[in-house]
């Protein structure tokens, strides 16, 4: 029988994102895939590691006056963007600058900013008016959206356009000419890239690259992906269907393992700007008919290991956890009071967008049973079959319903990123500045900043179990549980490792 | 002749312009501003309306039309409101893994279903033809994604002789671009085949009821050589303008086969434009699988002149 | 008879899609002579077939609600993907929902969209096909018109006008129609005109008769059986179109089963539970199987050549 020859090249890694990599501005957009892809191509200043401490990336040190309101930085030696040029103070201010209009950490830090000043090309410093210890956490945070570095001219794009220009200094360039949307992004080796001394650790640490390149391959359909790796076809893909993950652990050719000790939280984002959501009895009401072992089923199958409930914020498993106010969450679901409450809302059968990305099944699963919720507690329901690059632009828009506005999406967030409120775009709740839904509580601000101000651990939990009880009265976004998903490789991949982003450095094939 | 050839392309002329109206309509009547998506999320309605100026979106409908329609013919065909890249440029990138799996299935299609249809014909009556013309019904009510599913779990996943997904290009060799198409080709072809083993089997019968074949029997003409050399050429006609009419099939089933081989090809990028309401990338894929179409049909027109002299114009 | 008479207006009749040969009935093998009612169907066994298991079909889409099924959009995540059994005939799906309860009800949207497209498309283009046969001064622009729309591939039209609306099952039907118009409109003007060169037609014409009578009298008598034809392949052709449609995401809303949207989400998972694709996929077959099976049945019995010579 003829075998299909595999693709032999030792050198190039096919890989299967989560999504289609639709567009490519990491500060325009939030979205994860963007991001990962991002992580090839930029770097930051400071780079988490696995237990999500920053480490210095592009960063040689840092100093800090004693009252914590005088950070400097300085580069590391030998940066060199993809065009030749080398790293400056100035790209790192210009990009530190962009990225502090769409970000929520951003946003805190430019109500405490005096400035940001160059010293000299490897040096800079940011001047605040009150202390401010969670510098390096903002600079190496590896949520959405990271403070990349960007070359200064790229950096200077208005930070609510697009970049159109992807010029990094990481240790891979951007194909832009083998970038087809919708099909495929390729990366190639910088040769130029220096890696830092230090073993890797997540984005910390040398970024040695085995590969010459990396082929993402984007296949909407998860069954084709599957058969893909299967096949040989593909090395690695990042988010197989759950449901099809038995059968790849059975290929001996395979290898199946989590993706993320950290998990991830299932997200049910509501538009805090229209009604009817606007009002805190509609989503209360929501909240207590919600049943996240539905939603769980939904998402990650019938493997009951790889979820749990979570009447939490924070992710379970990590210091700042707790479930104070999380009982609406918990126990018999109630839908009869869930209709009571909306009746006492004035809810009268007014139209509830619900935009659902199909060609993501995390989205599309939990967006199905939202459908089915907000039926049984008598909303009257529109759902709207998008693409997941469309619900990206699609929920940015703050407008009424009647023009392009929405009510509801779907997406989930990295446990990684929900261990405290400084990564954790969600929790926001400053109205304006908020990500997308732009929930307003100033109760909820009030509490995170004392976290912000905390001193130790203890004073951080203390504020982190009021962040929880009045995010959860306030609902800022509804849970629908804690999941953990599987990643598949090819046996002759190595160097894989756990992580809430695809980590790409030291894999190796054989 | 010449002459004929010559109308026949220019009465191609208005059909294309009327084409290209509805397509333009399409844009036009399309819900959503495009300046206002061009502008952005946070754009005030003063830069809304000036991008509206100056993209000349508040111009008469005829003028916007007749200035698009300039574009088109030198080969702009805008701007994916998606990707920011300019449609041509996004087609060219796609154009290929279409047409090489169009061309095969064509190929495919063409070397089973007229032995196919002319077997038939010959054992007209007998359980060899009733199967034929079972196969063929079967062939046209079986949506293409079935029988593409089918083909890939049986001969991909269970058999392993042929890739599941993707496409090759040919400048990498004909047979690594050929074992990803087969199976692709094959699901879109089926309902091709039985279209033409049918049309086949259809005229041969009827030529063989002729008074001419009849006489060329009558001279002693062998039964095999008398069947291949009158009645295919006759049924060279229909057979051509059913391939013409298929195309249309083609390219339907194109978009289905495409999403179930992950082939990234004009098709994907079709459905890839829908969910995204991506009107520009709709307009010129439209615009262009019906160039195609008349370009096809125009061909098998002229072609006409060569199978059948008896064709005067 | 000439095979040069099947030039690329006839041709063009067809439904582009499947239906192999409706037009080309000229070069079918001779039609028998037709026999008393009762021979009629052991002559056309295919009518009989066909039309038996549309009449289920038509059945199963009516009585959907009393055939044992529960609600086809209920959710039940706890109980999902389990194989077909006595509880669940044909399984569930991802999300837990009763797939032989989305099959029954999603007949409902095949056999509506069909039958809609078929009737919304003969009409339409017999009206559109009548005028531009009648009415000299109108009869190059309209078959321009139509010619253009005939040059746009079917599915795509329907896939562009389905991207200007939101996803309904009224959207679906429209869409499909508008792409059928044009080639039912070639297919009745080409009977007007050869009727217009018939004696009998033409003495009507001279003794002053109205031309909506004559419209009604003649004509439209002698158009119904080849439009009949067209109409079943319509019918088919629209099931697969809207299944397509369904299926890549610009067609009926997920939230409603119909046969293409089962399939399109349990797709993902033809690999470890093809059930689920599995009983949709064969409903439309056979169905579709049947429609055309009906009108190739019903194209041997109502013969234009027969027709003619009434």
């Amino acid at each position: 029988m003829p075998t299909v020859a595999r693709a032999a090249d030792s050198k190039v890694l096919r890989f299967v994102p989560q999504a289609n990599l639709a567009n490519f501005d990491p500060i325009w957009t939030t979205q994860y895939v963007v991001r990962n892809a991002s992580l090839l191509v930029w770097e930051q200043l400071y780079g988490v590691d696995a237990n999500l401490t920053p480490k210095p990336q592009m960063a040689e040190g840092h100093e800090v006056s004693d009252d914590f309101k005088t950070w400097t930085f300085k580069l590391r030696t030998g940066l060199k963007f993809h065009d030749g040029t080398p790293v400056l103070a100035k790209d790192a201010v210009a990009s530190f600058n962009r990225w502090m209009f769409r970000d929520t950490m951003g946003a805190i830090i430019r109500k405490q900013l005096d400035a940001v000043e160059v010293i000299d090309d490897r040096s800079f410093r940011i001047r605040m008016n009150k202390p401010f210890t969670k510098m390096l956490f903002a600079l190496g945070k590896a949520s959405t959206p990271a403070c990349f570095i960007m070359p200064e001219r790229i950096a200077q794009t208005d930070p609510f356009k697009q970049i159109s220009e992807y010029v990094g200094s990481g240790p891979m360039r951007f194909a832009r000419d083998e970038w087809v949307p919708g099909s495929k992004a390729v990366f190639v080796k910088n040769d130029a890239y220096v890696p830092r001394d230090e073993p890797a650790s997540w984005l910390a640490g040398g970024r040695r690259m085995y590969l010459d390149r990396i082929e993402w391959q984007i296949l909407p359909d998860g069954a084709t992906a599957a058969a893909a790796l299967q096949n040989g076809e593909v090395d690695w893909v990042e988010t197989p269907l759950p449901d099809l993950v038995p059968l790849l652990a059975k290929n001996k050719n395979i290898k199946v393992d989590v993706a993320d000790a950290l998990g991830n939280i299932g997200s049910f984002r509501m538009n805090h700007l229209n009604p009817p959501f606007n009002d805190v009895r509609v989503r209360r009401a929501v909240q207590m008919a919600l049943s996240q072992p539905d939603y769980m089923r939904a998402v990650v199958g019938d493997d009951e290991s790889l979820w749990s409930e979570l009447p939490s914020y924070f992710t379970p498993g990590t210091p700042l956890y707790n479930e104070a106010g999380g009982e609406p969450l918990k126990g018999k679901r109630d839908i009869a009071g869930a209709k009571k409450l909306l009746a006492e809302a004035g809810y009268n059968g007014e139209k509830v967008v619900l935009c659902v990305a199909t060609d993501v099944a995390i989205t599309k699963n939990q967006g199905d049973v939202t459908a089915d919720l907000l039926k049984q507690i008598g909303m009257n329901v529109d759902y709207q079959a998008l693409d997941w690059g469309t619900v990206g632009q699609r929920r940015a828009s703050k407008e009424p319903i009647d023009k392009g506005g929405w009510n509801i999406f779907h997406t989930w967030h990295a446990g990684a990123d929900c261990v405290n409120p400084a990564p954790y775009t969600a929790l926001d709740a400053s109205g304006p500045t908020a990500w997308f839904g732009w929930p307003k509580s100033d109760e909820v601000q009030g509490h995170i900043a004392e976290w912000y101000a905390a001193p130790d651990l203890a004073a951080e939990k203390a504020a982190a179990v009021k962040i929880n009880k009045a995010s959860m009265e306030f609902v800022t976004y509804l849970q629908t549980g804690f999941f953990k998903m599987k990643q598949a490789w090819r046996n002759d991949v190595s160097g894989i490792v756990q992580a809430p982003f695809p980590v790409f450095w030291d894999v190796k094939k054989a | 002749m010449f002459a004929y050839i010559f109308r026949r392309v220019l009465a191609t002329i208005p059909v294309m312009l009327l084409v290209a109206l509805f397509v333009f309509s399409l844009l036009y009547i399309a819900p959503g501003d495009p300046a206002a998506i061009i502008a952005g999320d946070q754009a005030t309605p003063e830069d809304v309306d000036r991008i509206r100026a100056s993209l000349g979106l508040d111009r008469p409908f005829v003028v916007r039309f007749g200035e698009w329609l300039w574009h088109v013919v030198q080969g702009d065909l805008g701007v994916s409101i998606f990707t920011n890249l300019p449609v041509t440029h996004m087609i060219s990138q796609r154009i290929e893994p279409t047409m090489s799996l169009m061309v095969l299935t064509l190929f495919l299609s063409l070397i089973t279903a007229i032995p196919m249809g002319v077997l038939a014909a010959w054992k007209h009556g007998t359980w060899v033809d009733r199967l034929v013309m079972a196969t063929a019904v079967f062939g046209f009510s079986t949506p293409v994604f079935v029988v593409g599913y089918l083909l890939a779990y049986i001969f991909a996943l269970e058999l392993d002789w042929l890739p599941v997904q993707g496409f090759v290009s040919i400048s990498k060799g004909l047979w690594p671009c050929l074992r990803n198409l087969i199976l692709p080709a094959v699901a879109l072809g089926l309902v091709f085949m039985a279209l033409i083993a049918r049309i086949t089997r259809a005229t041969m019968l009827d030529v063989l009821s002729q008074d001419y074949i009849r006489t060329a029997r009558a001279k002693g003409v062998g039964e095999r050589g008398m069947l291949m050399r009158h009645a295919l050429k006759n049924a060279a006609v229909p057979i051509v303008t059913i391939v013409g009419i298929g195309f249309a099939s083609l390219i339907g089933g194109a978009v289905v086969t495409e999403s179930v081989f992950a082939i990234p090809g004009l098709g994907r990028l079709t459905v890839d434009a829908i969910l995204r309401r991506d009107y520009p990338v709709i307009q010129g894929v439209v615009l262009l699988f019906s160039f195609m179409y008349v370009l096809v049909n125009l061909g098998v027109d002229l072609l006409y002149t060569l199978f059948d002299p008896r064709i005067r114009y | 008879m000439n095979t040069s008479s099947l030039n690329m207006a006839d041709a063009a009749v067809l439904p582009t899609h499947y239906a192999a040969a409706p037009v080309l009935a000229d070069v079918l093998p001779p039609v028998r002579e037709r026999g008393r009612f009762g021979t009629f169907f052991r002559r056309y066994p295919t009518v009989v077939v066909g039309g038996v298991l549309i009449g289920i079909m038509l059945f199963i889409a009516i009585f959907a609600p009393y055939l044992g099924t529960v609600d086809p959009t209920a959710l039940a995540p706890a109980k999902r993907t389990r194989p077909p059994s006595a509880l669940y005939w044909f399984g569930t799906d991802m999300l837990g929902r009763d797939i032989y309860s989305r099959v029954m009800y999603g007949s409902r949207v095949s056999l509506i969209v069909g039958f809609s497209v078929a009737a919304i498309a003969s009409a339409i283009g017999a009206f559109i096909g009548l005028v531009s046969g009648f009415v000299r001064a109108l009869d190059t622009v309209i078959m321009r018109v139509m010619d253009g729309l005939m040059s746009i591939p079917p599915i795509l039209l329907a896939i562009a006008l389905m991207a200007l609306t939101r996803g309904s099952v009224g959207n679906v039907i429209v869409a499909i129609s508008i792409a059928q118009i044009a080639p039912v409109s070639r297919l009745v003007r080409g009977v007007v005109l050869s009727l217009r060169e018939q004696p009998y037609v033409e003495a009507a014409v001279a003794s002053g008769t109205r031309t909506p009578a004559i419209i009604w009298k003649h004509i439209l008598p002698n158009t119904l059986a080849p439009l009949m034809v067209q109409a079943t392949f319509i019918c088919a052709s629209a099931m697969i179109t809207e299944s397509i449609l369904s299926f890549i995401g610009a067609g009926t809303p997920p939230t409603i089963p119909s046969w293409g949207n089962i399939m399109a989400e349990g797709r993902a998972l033809w690999q470890v539970k093809p059930y689920i694709v599995f009983f949709p996929a064969a409903f439309l077959s056979v169905t579709v199987l049947a429609v055309n099976l009906l009108g190739d049945g019903l194209r041997d019995a109502l013969d234009p050549r027969l027709a003619k010579r009434l």
